[in-house]
């Protein structure tokens, strides 16, 4: 970074001074949640759009820290906060775990490999009623009524994980993960231990999706089996905010975590109550509906095919112009 | 690329402010319910009743001259989004107090909010006993906790039935597994062999793997804690496979809508449930409600609409009470309260371990001809029970 990057300051500088400007609480907590999910889905881009490893169990890592911060309250008694600090740690070891076991497999295997891995977490945690309470979940009264100290914890979470990333991605770690993901036999015979190259991605990936999952504990104050490990509203939802934002970049997942926490919300309130409530129950539709545009015409995500998209902008101003000289 | 971002995350601070709310006239209530996903069945039995209840409220003059407003949130059946939608009221819509709270996980979410902003939250239905045991002073509950909806049972139990085993089969929800928990305690109590206490993972389509393992332990007694589509298939399957215990209990929630009868058809017939309502209760404005709407809404209702509906005669008895509209009179106001309802008669008090709960007894009903009929306790029962049952007529 050797010139000033001023347009990600302005990000920065817009976020942070959000909560100054925007005094309802509504819209903070709606930013909160897409900051935390700028966390996840970085995350599992690193893994993903890095590496070349699609996972679809990333509720798994979630799930184990939300939990150990959970576990901090109702079996050792001590405060949910050391969950931010324990659950990125043991979600790490969990993601040695199973990157030692599903690592063997490549590919989709692989991919299908971390749904099943996902779903034995969720039953687990399901029945194992004593352990973890089951699906009457874990709730804690949270430290602070005011929205503005959990802003700048998942502002703080958001910026370093980007920041690592960044770092990891330009580091030799970074050219090892792409060379893996562009094909993994030419990196081995370049002597890259794929096996190892991997398991880091995915022990980074996994660190800070725990680190997500010990924030949603600590901010939502409820957790359950369903909420945490579910492969629908965790897993999934951080593959789409990888493919919408665009995968394999560093800007991707922030906007796609953005576009759909916000879209989420939009439809679930009805565009905010202007328009009427059967809108709102259109809004899987609508996820569906941006999958498949974003697919067919932006192959790389909004940032990925960010040129593209100026491309047909700046064609416009000229066909326009042109047309305007006539 | 980041010119992308720049642009992306300033123009949605832009519409972040476009978006403001507009002028305040009436008093303005929030109303969390399932009106999407899995518990959409019972939302919309609750919605059609605070709505119903809401006209009349109005019609009559509404608070003190002032009019009531429901502003309604869809908590899609998810903690997680309730928790936003109650969030959405109390800062956004600035909401007086809250009402509704369907499923237990998402009333214990909305719970949590309420308590923090101290905003008074009424709970219609979630019924896990928790949610009344955290001394928190600003949650009211107006149904019985999950551990009492089985209270009428026991008795038809003990007196009538006498089963000596049982099968508890519940869905992997917080209200499947707190109500199966305290059923199992029961159990215990009152002297049922309990053979197995199994949880399933709603919103299955085959049943049957579980319902061999019951015929295999052949209880007399099967209790079901199940929402809506996953009783009427357990009943359907259990017909199929020609499980015959003594008896078949729903732990209340799917088992008394029409839906379950709808769906299940033949296999709903003689099965009890365990429930907190019935139309010919005597209770002020009960039947009244029941015809009402049925007529109105061309369907019949059961226990939750009446929760429903008795929660928006209990709202607007307190908003009228309350010195002023702020969230400590309001409060004071609630906890005074002390209205019959068609619900049945309201006042907060602790007892156990509880705070602020309305405790109120519970009924068993049963499936007789097509309707669902208030068999037990003796005295107040529309229809004699059918016991012991002969499943071969039954089904046939």
């Amino acid at each position: 970074m050797k010139s000033i990057n001023w347009p990600t300051i302005l990000v920065i500088a817009v976020l942070a001074l959000f909560p100054a400007v925007v005094p309802s609480d509504y819209y903070r907590h709606i930013f909160i949640i897409a900051l935390m999910w700028v966390v996840i889905g970085s995350a599992w881009n690193l893994l993903a759009g890095y590496t070349g490893q699609v996972s679809f169990g990333h509720a798994i890592f979630f799930g184990t820290g939300a939990y150990t911060a959970g576990l901090c309250v109702t079996k050792l008694e001590i405060s949910a906060w050391w969950g931010m600090l324990l659950g990125g740690p043991v979600a790490l070891v969990v993601g040695l775990l199973i990157g030692w076991i599903c690592f063997r497999l490549r590919g989709p295997y692989f991919a299908l490999a971390t749904i099943a891995v996902g779903e034995i977490f969720r039953l687990i945690a399901t029945v194992w009623r004593d352990f973890t309470e089951g699906m009457e979940g874990i709730l804690i009264i949270q430290t602070f009524r005011s929205k503005i100290p959990y802003y700048y914890l998942a502002l703080f979470l958001a910026a370093l994980c980007i920041t690592v990333i960044y770092l990891v991605t330009r580091s030799k770690w970074g050219f090892y993960f792409v060379a893996i993901r562009e094909d993994q036999d030419a990196a081995e015979s370049m002597g890259i231990s794929a096996f190892r190259y991997k398991s880091l991605s995915l022990m980074i990936s996994s660190f800070f999706t725990g680190l997500a999952g010990a924030f949603y504990m600590n901010y939502m104050g409820f957790i359950d089996p369903q909420v945490v490990f579910s492969l629908h509203y965790i897993s999934i939802m951080a593959i789409l905010v990888g493919i919408i934002g665009g995968v394999g970049t560093i800007w991707g997942p922030p906007v796609g975590a953005f576009i759909m926490v916000l879209l989420q919300e939009t439809f679930r309130s009805s565009f905010f109550g202007l328009l009427p409530k059967w809108i709102s129950e259109a809004h899987i539709l609508v996820f569906g509906l941006l999958v498949i545009f974003v697919i067919r015409y932006m192959a790389n995500g909004i940032i990925g095919d960010w040129s593209k998209i100026q491309r047909l902008w700046s064609k416009d101003r000229e066909l326009l112009s042109a047309s305007g000289r006539n | 690329m980041k010119r992308a971002a720049v642009l992306f995350f300033a123009s949605i601070l832009l519409t972040s402010f476009a978006i403001q709310a507009g002028a305040q006239e009436s008093i303005k209530v929030g109303i969390i319910l399932p009106i999407t996903g899995d518990k959409a069945k019972f939302g919309e039995i609750e919605k059609k009743s605070f709505e119903m209840a809401l006209e009349e409220i109005n019609a009559a003059g509404g608070i003190n001259g002032k009019k009531l407003e429901f502003i309604f949130e869809d908590d899609t059946g998810r903690p997680d989004v309730a928790r936003s939608a109650a969030e959405k009221l109390i800062t956004k819509d600035k909401v007086v107090m809250l009402g509704g709270g369907y499923g237990s996980s998402e009333t214990f979410a909305i719970s949590g909010v309420a308590q923090q902003n101290r905003i008074p939250f009424l709970v219609a239905t979630g019924s896990d006993d928790k949610i009344t045991e955290q001394k928190w002073d600003y949650i009211f509950r107006l149904n019985p906790p999950a551990s009492e909806y089985p209270q009428a049972l026991e008795s038809f139990l003990r007196e009538v039935a006498k089963p000596k085993t049982a099968a508890i089969l519940y869905e992997n929800t917080n209200f499947g597994s707190s109500s199966s928990r305290s059923f199992q305690a029961d159990c215990d109590r009152i002297g049922i062999k309990v053979l197995m206490n199994e949880g399933y993972e709603h919103g299955g389509v085959d049943f049957k793997p579980l319902l061999v393992k019951v015929k295999q332990a052949n209880p007399d007694l099967v209790y079901m804690v199940s929402y809506v589509m996953d009783a009427a298939l357990l009943m359907r399957q259990s017909m199929e496979l020609q499980l015959t215990p003594k008896l078949f209990v729903g732990g209340g929630a799917g088992f008394t809508l029409p839906e379950f009868q709808k769906n299940a058809g033949k296999a709903a017939e003689n099965v009890f449930s365990a429930s907190l309502w019935y139309q010919t209760l005597p209770y002020p404005g009960a039947k009244e409600y029941y015809e009402k709407f049925l007529k109105k809404y061309g369907s019949e209702t059961e226990y939750h609409g009446a929760e429903a509906y008795a929660s928006a005669t209990v709202i607007a008895d307190t908003l009228k009470r309350a010195k002023s509209p702020s969230r400590e009179d309001v409060r004071e106001a609630l906890a005074a309260t002390d209205i019959k309802t068609v619900f049945g008669p309201v006042k907060f008090i602790s007892y156990d371990k509880k705070t602020n709960q309305n405790k109120l007894p519970t009924y068993l009903v049963q499936w007789i001809g097509g309707n669902l009929e208030l068999v037990w306790p003796k005295e107040l029962a529309s229809k004699p029970f059918v016991f012991p049952i002969d499943w071969e007529k039954v089904w046939k």
